[in-house]
Formats: C-alpha cells, structure tokens, sequence
C-alpha cells in the first residue's frame, strides 16, 4: 500500500478532507455570499467615495491628486450646500409630520373589520408598486401650469393663481414636490401603523371605556402612549428615507425655480453630472454623515429599541 | 351601591344565540358569583353588564335605571379584568389615579383617595413602579386598586384569579373577600373555579350554555343541587350518581341497580316502584367498611392529608368514597360502601331534576 492510498484510507475513502471552515456546520459558507455583496456593493464605494473627497482631479496632469480636506472645507464655504440643507430639512420635516399624521389617521379608520375594509386596506397599498420616477413625472403633469388637472382645480378653487403655477414658484414649488412624496410614501406609514395598531392588547381599552375615557382621551391617553415605539421605527425610516430625497426632485424640478427645491442630494447629483465627482462624494458623505448622527440622537431621546 | 337586574337578557353572535333570555336579580350590597364551565355565557354576561357587550334583547337595570344605552363610563361601574389590563405607560399611582383624573377630580382628593386605596391593598411602596415591574398578585392588586378609587356602584370582577398561582389565589380570595365586607360594594364576580365560588360567594349563580341551572347560597346549592348538572358540577371529587329503578323494598323504598343491589332509600321519598331514577350521593356521605349495601373492591387510593378519597369500581363506574379514618385501604381489597339514606339525592334521569323530598 502506498503513502497515498493509507492517508484515503483513513479519511474515510476520500483524497480530500473538506476544511472545517467550509462545513455546514460553520457560519462563514452561510454568511461569505452576503458579506461578498456588502463589500462589493456597500463597502467599496464608501471607501471608495472617502479616498475620492480627500482628491482633487487635476485636468492638466489628469490626474487625482491628494488634497486633504480642501472639498469639504470648500462645503463648509459654499452657501448652495448650506441653502441645500435648509431645503431638505424643511422637506423632510414637513413632509415626515404629514406623512405620520395621516398614516396614522387612515391606519385607525382603517383598522375596522367591517365589510369592505380589507379591500379598502389592500387598495391603499397600491401607491408604493408605483416607481418613484413614474410618480414624479404623473405629479409634474398633474400640476403643469397650462394643462394639469391639479393645477387647474387649484386655480378654480383660489388657492393659487395662475399668474404663479405650483411648480414655477418659489413659495409653492416644494409643496409641489412633496405632494408625489406624500401620496406614494403616506400608505408605507398607513401599513406601519396599522401593523402596531392591530397589536396592541384590546383590555386596556375596555378598562379605560368603563374608567370614563372618552375617544379623544383614549387616543391621547392609551392609544399614542402605547404606539410611541412604533411611530419612532416609522420617523426613523421614513425619515432617513426623506433626507436623501432625490428622484421626486430630479424628475419634477431639477431643484429648481433657481435652488427653490434642491436639496442635497439633488446638489450632489447636479455636480456629479458636471464630472465633479470628488466634491459629489464630499457631499454625498456630508449627507450619509448627517443622517447618521440625527438618527442616532433620535433613537437615543427617544429610547428606540429595535 | 346598587342593586342589578337582568331581565330576559338574551345575546346573539350572528345567527348563534349564546345566552337564552336569563333572569336575575343582585340585591344591593351582595356578592354574586357567576359559576360554569367555559363558554356558558358568564363571561358575556358580565360584559353585557359593563356595558362591553352590547345586549342583543332584554334589559340590564343597575339601582333601578335601565343601562341597556348607557355607555360603560356612566354606569358607574368598575371592572377587574383576567389579565388585569392595566395601561402599561402609566405608573400605579396613575393606573389608579387614570378615571379619577378623567372627571377632573381635583389633584389633592385624586392623590387622598389613590393613597387610602394603595394602603387597603397594601400597595404604598409600589406607586412609583410601572405594571412589568410587580409581579402578578400585585398587578391584580392595582387592578383592584383602580376599582375601588372611584367609589362605584358595582364592582365586576372577570376571572381575576385565573392567572395566579395557586397559593396567591388562595390569598387573593381572602382579600377581595375582605375587601367586600369592608366596602359592601355590590359585586359580580365570574369564575369557574367552584372552590372560589364557594368560599366568596353569599349568593352561587351556575350557568350552563347560556342558561341559568341554579341560583343560591353556596352550601344551599351544595346541599340541594336542582338537578344533575349542578350535582355534578358542584363538589370534588363528584358527587357520585348510580343508575336504577324503584321497588318496594322490605321496609320503606329502595332502589334496584342495574347490576342487582337492593339500596335502601329514604322513606321521605314518595317513588312509584318501576320508576326510573338516578340515585346521588356524596363522597363523604358514604361509609366504607368490610361489608356494606355495595360490595365492591378498591380500584384506586387517594391519600389528601385531611382525608382518603377512595375509588371503587361499581358496575363499570367510579364511585368515590371519602372517609377520615387511616386505614390500609389498598388497591383489591374487598369493601363495603353503605349510603347515608338521608343524605341521598334523587333525579329523574330524563329530565336531570332532582325529586323532592317530603
């Protein structure tokens, strides 16, 4: 017998013994896939997008050269970037009160099991099958100056004058935008809270009937109180979703009347069209570090646990 | 306090009718226990008169006043639900303080009577907690709490000792029973724990599908069960029930089993001979010794502490025998049970009633 054939022997027949690590029984075969496409995917490109905002292309040499923090002192000096933030501050701000305000009311008068209303609740979902860009250019036309159907109720109304379409003006240019918002991401809320709401327990409710509460106190009393958690997770994602808003923007305005509407992200993606790439990253990084540090204060006062 | 009256209360659930036109009376200042198994209707009851459930047809009087329209809050009621349900978010103090403050009852009366209620129920150092951090007999003692703050008319209590072990249960029972005599608040108070219905209650309601079987003071109903459910139901271990037809016997009535004992019966029961019967009688009302009116052997020995309950096999059923005295009662050993003649139940077996004694 040779050598060879004594090692197969003993390793039960065959010539090569599978490493331990490579075993079902070992985490890293179930993990490598997903950790492959993190570090393709998501961890590349943030390297990536850092080593980028400390460079600077040089058109002559067409090069990149290391310039050490020279873009984001440059953001730090540029007023766009801070009339950008107030822009996305505002939009999120109002756009996340409405969302959750609504959500939560149409999650409670749809939180019945009345006849109809699981057809009800599955139509209200139909908005987010919609693609975000889809949505923005079906809003841009509904609310064109000339021809929209929005526009022309609102002119009918008195709300606003045709002399200033809801677009073209300063004052009402991001309500506009954020109209698309509202009506796509308002069912998301709607799901969310009527998830929270259809676990909440039901005696409380009994005991507080027989305490003397009435609607107004329950909801104010019980119903919110036990809901913070879940109207927390929903600020948090909702609002870190808003924050990076760009494709209602980029569709319906392109930031504009003037910067009226560009927020951010908007403004990283108009310097990153014009080959700017370093100092899009910059502020691409300004905004991931924003959201991150606002969120982070949030789920600290506001004791979220996930 | 208040007295309550259902009358001819009836409850549907779609096309299914759970409870069948009841009648009570709750007089004013007592304390009625709704007993049965699950889902006869005593739950639904009770909810019908919280005012959680609305009544399908009849009429719920609380002091007089019909309540069928009445919302919850203005029945001036109180609950204590099975699994306490007490508002998570708020603190104790406040789970008691919640009804008062939502009258707008002024901050130093709220605090006067949230004090005097937590030192009833021995809850003074716990005001500060929230609900998950008590343990269960606690909870149900704030439940209790936010009860009596508000001086209600009635008090209904839904199984409130079901979730507790077993020697809280014990404790709790007496505390609420105190609690009662202390207050003299009229109570409703739904279980099927018969034990606790016994030991609480001035006045036994036993319910079965949506149908009262029998309404009395405890050791009333214990004693006179009206007919085969309640005989059955009431008392453990069962009541025993034997099978047979009347004769006259030698010297008064008697009854002759299927298997052919002659048992003597009463002479205070007046029973046409060839009559069909049910004969009932208590564990502890038979005797056990070497030879008796059933001849039969031990299947099975139940030592308790106080007592020996003792299983024997009679024509193909468990009779069960109780007695006190320390015997070497064993599995096979040849016995002899003997009823206590006065202390037999009869029942006409078609109908489940018991027959009257003369």
């Amino acid at each position: 017998m040779t050598a060879l054939a004594a090692d197969a022997h003993a390793s039960g027949g065959k010539l090569w013994r599978m490493p331990r690590w490579l075993s079902a029984e070992h985490p890293f075969p179930w993990l490598a896939p997903i950790t492959a496409m993190l570090l393709v995917f998501g961890v590349y490109p943030l390297l990536y997008a850092i080593w980028l905002s400390l460079h600077q292309r040089n058109r002559v040499k067409r090069v990149d050269e290391f310039v050490w923090f020279k873009n984001w002192v440059q953001a730090f000096n540029d007023q766009r970037v801070w009339d950008s933030l107030a822009v996305t501050f505002t939009y999120t701000g109002i756009a996340l009160v409405i969302q959750l305000s609504l959500g939560l009311a149409i999650a409670m008068l749809l939180d019945q099991d009345r006849r109809g209303y699981g057809l009800l609740r599955a139509l209200m979902t139909l908005p987010l099958v919609v693609p975000p860009a889809v949505t923005g250019m079906m809003f841009l036309l509904m609310e064109d100056g000339s021809f929209g159907w929005l526009s022309q109720n609102l002119y009918m109304l008195g709300i606003i004058s045709p002399q200033n379409p809801i677009l073209a003006s300063h004052s009402t240019a991001l309500m506009g935008v954020m109209l698309a918002d509202i009506w796509q991401w308002t069912p998301f809320m709607v799901l969310i809270m009527m998830a929270g709401l259809r676990s909440l327990p039901k005696e409380p409710y009994e005991a507080a009937a027989i305490d003397g509460a009435n609607a107004f106190q329950v909801f104010r009393r019980l119903t919110l109180p036990m809901m913070s958690k879940v109207i927390a997770v929903a600020v948090l994602i909702r609002g870190v979703d808003l924050f990076r808003i760009f494709d209602y923007v980029y569709v319906m305005t392109s930031g504009g009347p003037g910067t009226a509407t560009e927020t951010i992200s908007a403004y990283a993606g108009r310097i990153f069209v014009t080959g700017n790439f370093p100092y899009a990253a910059t502020l691409s990084l300004l905004t991931m570090i924003i959201v991150i540090v606002v969120a982070n204060v949030f789920v600290r006062v506001f004791r979220v646990r996930f | 306090m208040a007295s309550v009256t259902v009358r001819n209360v009836v409850k549907k659930y779609g096309d299914l009718q759970v409870v069948h036109g009841l009648n009570l009376g709750i007089e004013d200042g007592s304390f009625v226990v709704l007993l049965g198994p699950s889902g006869c209707g005593k739950s639904t009851l009770l909810r019908m008169i919280a005012g959680l459930e609305p009544i399908t047809a009849g009429e719920v009087l609380i002091a007089e006043r019909v309540v069928n329209a009445v919302h919850p809050k203005d029945r001036n009621i109180a609950m204590v639900f099975q699994n306490y349900a007490l508002y998570a978010h708020m603190t104790v103090y406040d789970n008691m303080a919640f009804a008062l403050d939502l009258r707008g009852t002024p901050k130093d009366e709220i605090k006067r009577k949230v004090d005097w209620a937590a030192s009833v129920l021995n809850l003074g150092d716990y005001l500060e907690r929230y609900p998950r951090q008590l343990s269960g007999g606690q909870r149900q003692r704030v439940a209790m709490g936010r009860a009596i703050v508000r001086n209600p008319e009635v008090f209904l209590f839904d199984e409130p000792l079901s979730n507790l072990d077993a020697k809280l249960r014990v404790q709790m029972r007496t505390e609420i029973k105190e609690l009662h005599q202390r207050l003299k608040t009229t109570t409703v108070y739904v279980t099927h724990d018969q034990i606790e219905a016994m030991t609480m209650a001035d006045v036994i309601v036993i319910m079965r599908a949506g149908v009262i079987e029998q309404k009395g003071a405890p050791l009333d109903v214990y004693d006179n069960p009206a007919n085969l459910f309640v005989a059955e139901f009431i008392g453990s271990p069962a009541m025993n029930l034997i099978e047979g037809v009347a004769e006259a016997g030698n010297g008064g009535p008697a009854m002759r089993t299927k298997g052919g004992a002659l048992l003597p019966l009463s002479s205070r029961f007046k029973v046409a001979p060839g009559r069909k019967l049910t004969l009932g009688i208590r564990p502890e009302h038979l005797t056990i010794g070497e030879t008796g009116d059933i001849a039969t052997e031990v299947s099975v020995v139940e030592p308790t502490g106080p007592e020996i309950h003792i299983y024997c096999d009679f024509e193909g059923k468990d009779v069960c025998a109780i007695t006190r005295e320390r015997g070497s009662w064993r599995h096979g050993a040849k016995v002899g049970l003997t009823p206590d003649p006065e202390r037999m139940h009869l029942f006409d077996p078609e109908s489940g009633r018991a027959l009257e004694k003369a």
